[in-house]
């Protein structure tokens, strides 16, 4: 028998003798990496969507007056000075009235009798990719309507500001929900193997007694640990993808959710939080080990 | 192991205690000025009242406890200063039949038994085998798989001698083996010891039970309050 073998067998029995609080801890870590991975697919789905649409996010400034080329240059060389963007356009209150008249279609009859020049001249302002978070685009807005002879700024204000929110609503719960995470795994595992080591006590100390090495001796608590982070991360995940899998079916159809192209976890990110459970629970185990496991 | 201590120790001595004592909080003396050779191969007699301290000697030497003084060293090595990896090989090497006999009662006999063997990493097979060839000898085959809670003291003392002995140590220490046996059957657990002996074991046995030294040509230690009060050889 080999030292990997009789640790194994081991362990065996320890997670036999201790089923039901190991099932506890089991169930712990489940839910806990449940909590976690559903909020960071949410958010790195948020994310995703926030990115799409800020694809076509651009400001237009509404000008009191139709600037001239010279006037047009300056507001250029301000708006760049300002902030590096994408594109700046101008446009002119006869491409306005063409641009609604084109809205309008088959119902552009209607304005026949208006003059060419009653919509305002605007400028549209593409921001660069790299600088479209919400206070990059909030001070830029700020300085727009500074500029004289701006009247108004439009970007979708109102929606940019709540989807900037609920991002920062988001991030919050992923950081609350990953201490959770961190804080039950850990604790869970380190207070199973702490009862595990204090149930066993007459018989690690036989096992010393008839030339147990250390290594045997904390092998098999370090073993539950890394099993416990290790099945409590895939269940979790199964978890979560069933319950991804009900939302992508119940939810299909005209809807919010089908505004966002909804995606599970790439594999390099299922791996990621299995390897991060089990770390945790690893430490935990260890610490316990540490603590109470004298030899 | 790492270090040999001591080098001017004889080949053939497997325990050699120099001037040791034990004290225990507040001011008891369990032992004290202990010196004693005891050779390789010999099977060495601990005799003495309760309470004389031959349950202490024998825990000393096999480092369960810690002397408060004096100098113990098993095969060549000072086992208070053996640590580790060290100590656990020596430990295997040290077969011991404790007088509260130290059996796991929620496992079964032969798991029990197998448990010296499996931290040395023996092949199941041959720890299977090792096993029912002890219990054979101890009459106690029909117990296999019966858990050691469930046996009678005679029996729970047997499957601690066959412990003891199983992975073939080197130095076998035993606590009042035949307490709670009947005479047939201290004549099994005896003959097993023998068996040991002449395989080459070193035996010490404290015992109150002058039937299984008298016979013996063996060396008899007798303790009293802690002191060695006699050593003599048996009159076989």
């Amino acid at each position: 028998m080999n030292f990997w073998i009789a640790v194994l067998r081991q362990t065996g029995r320890n997670l036999r003798q201790t089923w039901s609080s190991q099932f506890m801890t089991f169930l712990t870590v489940s839910l806990s990496v449940l909590i976690f991975a559903f909020f960071s697919l949410i958010y790195t789905n948020m994310l995703g969507a926030g990115d799409r649409l800020s694809d076509d996010l651009s400001l237009i400034v509404y000008l009191e007056d139709e600037p001239g080329p010279a006037m047009q240059e300056q507001l250029r060389r301000k708006i760049n000075n300002f902030d590096e963007v994408e594109s700046i356009h101008f446009i002119s209150q006869q491409t306005a009235f063409q641009r609604f008249a084109d809205q309008l279609g088959e119902d552009s009859d209607i304005l026949h009798d208006m003059p060419h020049d009653f919509l305002p001249a605007s400028i549209e302002i593409v921001p660069l990719k790299s600088l479209r978070g919400y206070n990059q685009i909030k001070l830029l807005s700020e300085y727009l309507a500074s500029l004289p002879g701006t009247e108004k700024i439009q970007y979708g204000q109102e929606w940019v500001e709540r989807f900037y929110h609920f991002m920062r609503l988001l991030t919050i719960v992923i950081i609350l929900s990953g201490t959770l995470l961190i804080l039950t795994a850990t604790f869970m595992v380190a207070y199973t193997i702490r009862l595990t080591i204090l149930g066993r006590q007459a018989e690690l100390e036989l096992l010393r007694l008839v030339g147990a090495t250390n290594n045997y001796i904390r092998a098999p608590f370090l073993i539950e640990g890394i099993l416990q982070g290790l099945m409590g991360s895939i269940i979790g995940l199964i978890a979560l993808y069933g319950l991804f899998r009900w939302i992508s079916v119940h939810f299909t159809g005209p809807g919010i959710l089908n505004l966002f192209q909804f995606d599970f976890f790439s594999p390099s990110i299922i791996l990621l939080i299995i390897l991060a459970s089990i770390s945790l629970c690893s430490i935990g185990s260890y610490s316990s080990i540490r603590k109470f496991l004298q030899i | 192991m790492t270090e040999n201590n001591n080098r001017d120790i004889p080949k053939d001595t497997m325990i050699e205690m120099i001037k040791v004592g034990r004290n225990y909080p507040p001011d008891i003396q369990a032992l004290s000025d202990i010196s004693l050779t005891i050779e390789t191969g010999e099977m060495f007699f601990l005799i003495g009242k309760s309470g004389a301290g031959k349950t202490t000697l024998l825990k000393l030497i096999c480092n369960m406890e810690m002397p408060s003084n004096g100098l113990i060293e098993v095969a060549g090595y000072n086992i208070n200063t053996l640590k580790g990896k060290d100590l656990a090989l020596l430990r295997q090497r040290i077969g011991v039949a404790y007088q509260d006999f130290k059996l796991l009662g929620d496992r079964t006999v032969a798991e029990n038994i197998a448990i010296s063997m499996e931290v040395s990493y023996k092949k199941s097979r041959a720890i299977k085998h090792r096993v029912r060839d002890l219990l054979d000898q101890l009459q106690l085959s029909d117990k296999h798989d019966i858990l050691t809670g469930e046996l009678s003291r005679g029996e729970q003392q047997r499957v601690a001698l066959a412990r003891a002995v199983a992975n073939s140590p080197r130095l076998i220490l035993v606590d009042e083996p035949t307490g709670n046996l009947d005479a047939s059957t201290t004549e099994q657990v005896m003959e097993l010891l023998n068996r040991s002996n002449k395989a080459g074991a070193t035996i010490v046995i404290a015992t109150h039970d002058a039937s299984i030294y008298q016979g013996s040509n063996n060396r008899i230690m007798e303790l009293q309050n802690g002191k060695i009060h006699s050593v003599t050889r048996g009159n076989s």
